[in-house]
């Protein structure tokens, strides 16, 4: 990634199409016959990705499956949080998806970072707290008092203490 | 009304039993999440007479394959043989909306189809489009939003492709070379006529169009029975499956 734009078979006709402006009908250049769609690409200015493990330099490895790396490779920079800092990880790590330090910026340790989704191998998603989050935006009210219950004013370690997660430190590593 | 009591099963199982009788052996054959009736469809299939399937179906731990962003590329080279859609609206152009119902810009409605449904509806050889609702709600001369069409003529390059449509009163199925839906076949109970009343604009009835030929008591034990446990054991959609089907 962190190329100019990628081309995509399918969505000719349709609305979606026909109200964004980063996609639109190409011709193949290597094909004079052959016409796609083609969508520029994304680049956020920041990627904040959750990380199994890391290490100090920012090799980390992800849960199996997932977009980090696909979200790193088109970032400018990339915030890693990990559950845990290790002394080295490669990529021969068997336990995810390793993704460089090359591709990262810095590496924060945050313990329980990913509530209230899960971790794999360290904790499970909080199923209550998203039913609670799904109850409370189904209404503008619902949706601000939950901001005003766990996160306008609150620290990390407020919201963990609210959730019922043990006081952990949380550092800014390297 | 489709007569369900002569065909001695539900709306369901009707749906789930006609589409698992489009799947070809050896085909790769894939549906979204939320999909019960397609994934209900493709596991009966498997059991029947399609054992060499490849199955993708997405949520699920034991069929997904866990293949993420590769699904894209599988069905961008054109590997993937059939996929299962729903949509809220199809109009007589050939369009359908997965996306909202009313405005776009301040919806009344919103529904979960954004970028999967246009891509795949343009790639995979057989598109698969169901709807629990055969009504002039459901089929309208004009979608409130186009998430996907079938008809886009040479504006981009496409496969040929065949579309069908299974819904509680009939198999609709998209003339290419017309660009209209036609009527394929009408469940027992109805007629050409009964469906084009429920839909609200003209289908193609073809002179020689036939009756649904109804799910047999095979394919209806085999449902019951081994995909039920199946989907259950497998938690494919296990709650859905405890009770959508009839008793064995």
């Amino acid at each position: 990634m962190g190329v100019p734009y990628v081309p995509v078979r399918g969505l000719a006709g349709t609305d979606i199409l026909a109200r964004r402006t980063d996609m639109l009908i190409a011709h193949n250049p290597f094909n004079a016959d052959e016409k796609d769609v083609v969508a520029r690409a994304i680049n956020p200015d920041v990627a904040i990705c959750h990380a199994i493990k890391a290490d100090k330099s920012g090799n980390s490895i992800f849960r199996r499956g997932g977009d980090e790396l696909l979200v790193a490779q088109a970032s400018d920079k990339v915030i890693v949080t990990a559950e845990e800092i290790v002394g080295e990880v490669t990529a021969a790590d068997p336990d995810g998806q390793f993704i460089s330090s090359l591709n990262v910026t810095a590496v924060v340790h945050a313990p329980h970072g990913a509530h209230p989704a899960g971790v794999p191998g360290k904790y499970e998603m909080d199923r209550g707290h998203i039913n609670e989050y799904i109850e409370a935006a189904r209404s503008a009210e619902g949706f601000r008092a939950y901001l005003e219950k766990y996160v306008y004013d609150k620290t990390e370690a407020d919201y963990q203490s609210l959730v019922g997660i043990p006081a952990q430190e949380v550092a800014v590593v390297a | 009304m489709s007569d369900m009591t002569t065909m001695n099963c539900n709306v369901d199982e009707l749906i789930a039993v006609l589409m698992s009788r489009e799947i070809e052996d050896f085909e790769t054959v894939a549906c979204g999440t939320i999909s019960m009736l397609p994934a209900s469809a493709i596991l009966l299939a498997e059991a029947t007479h399609a054992p060499n399937i490849d199955i993708i179906i997405r949520g699920s731990e034991a069929y997904g394959q866990d293949i993420g962003r590769d699904m894209h590329f599988i069905a961008q080279r054109g590997k993937m043989d059939m996929f299962f859609l729903s949509a809220v609206q199809f109009d007589s152009g050939g369009n359908f909306n997965l996306h909202v119902l009313g405005d776009p810009d301040a919806p009344d409605r919103r529904f979960p189809g954004g970028y999967g449904s246009g891509m795949l509806a343009y790639t995979a050889k057989k598109v698969m489009f169901f709807r629990s609702e055969h009504s002039t709600r459901v089929f309208v001369p004009k979608a409130d939003f186009v998430s996907g069409a079938l008809k886009t003529g040479n504006e981009v390059s496409r496969p040929n492709q065949t579309f069908f449509c299974f819904t509680p009163k009939a198999i609709l199925r998209w003339d290419t070379a017309r660009e209209r839906w036609a009527l394929r076949s009408y469940h027992p109970g109805e007629s050409p006529e009964t469906v084009q009343e429920s839909t609200g604009f003209p289908l193609l009835i073809p002179a020689d169009v036939v009756e649904t030929p109804p799910p047999t008591e095979e394919e209806l034990q085999t449902l019951r029975t081994t995909v039920k446990e199946l989907m259950i054991e497998s938690d494919t959609y296990a709650n859905w499956a405890t009770t959508a089907f009839l008793p064995a």
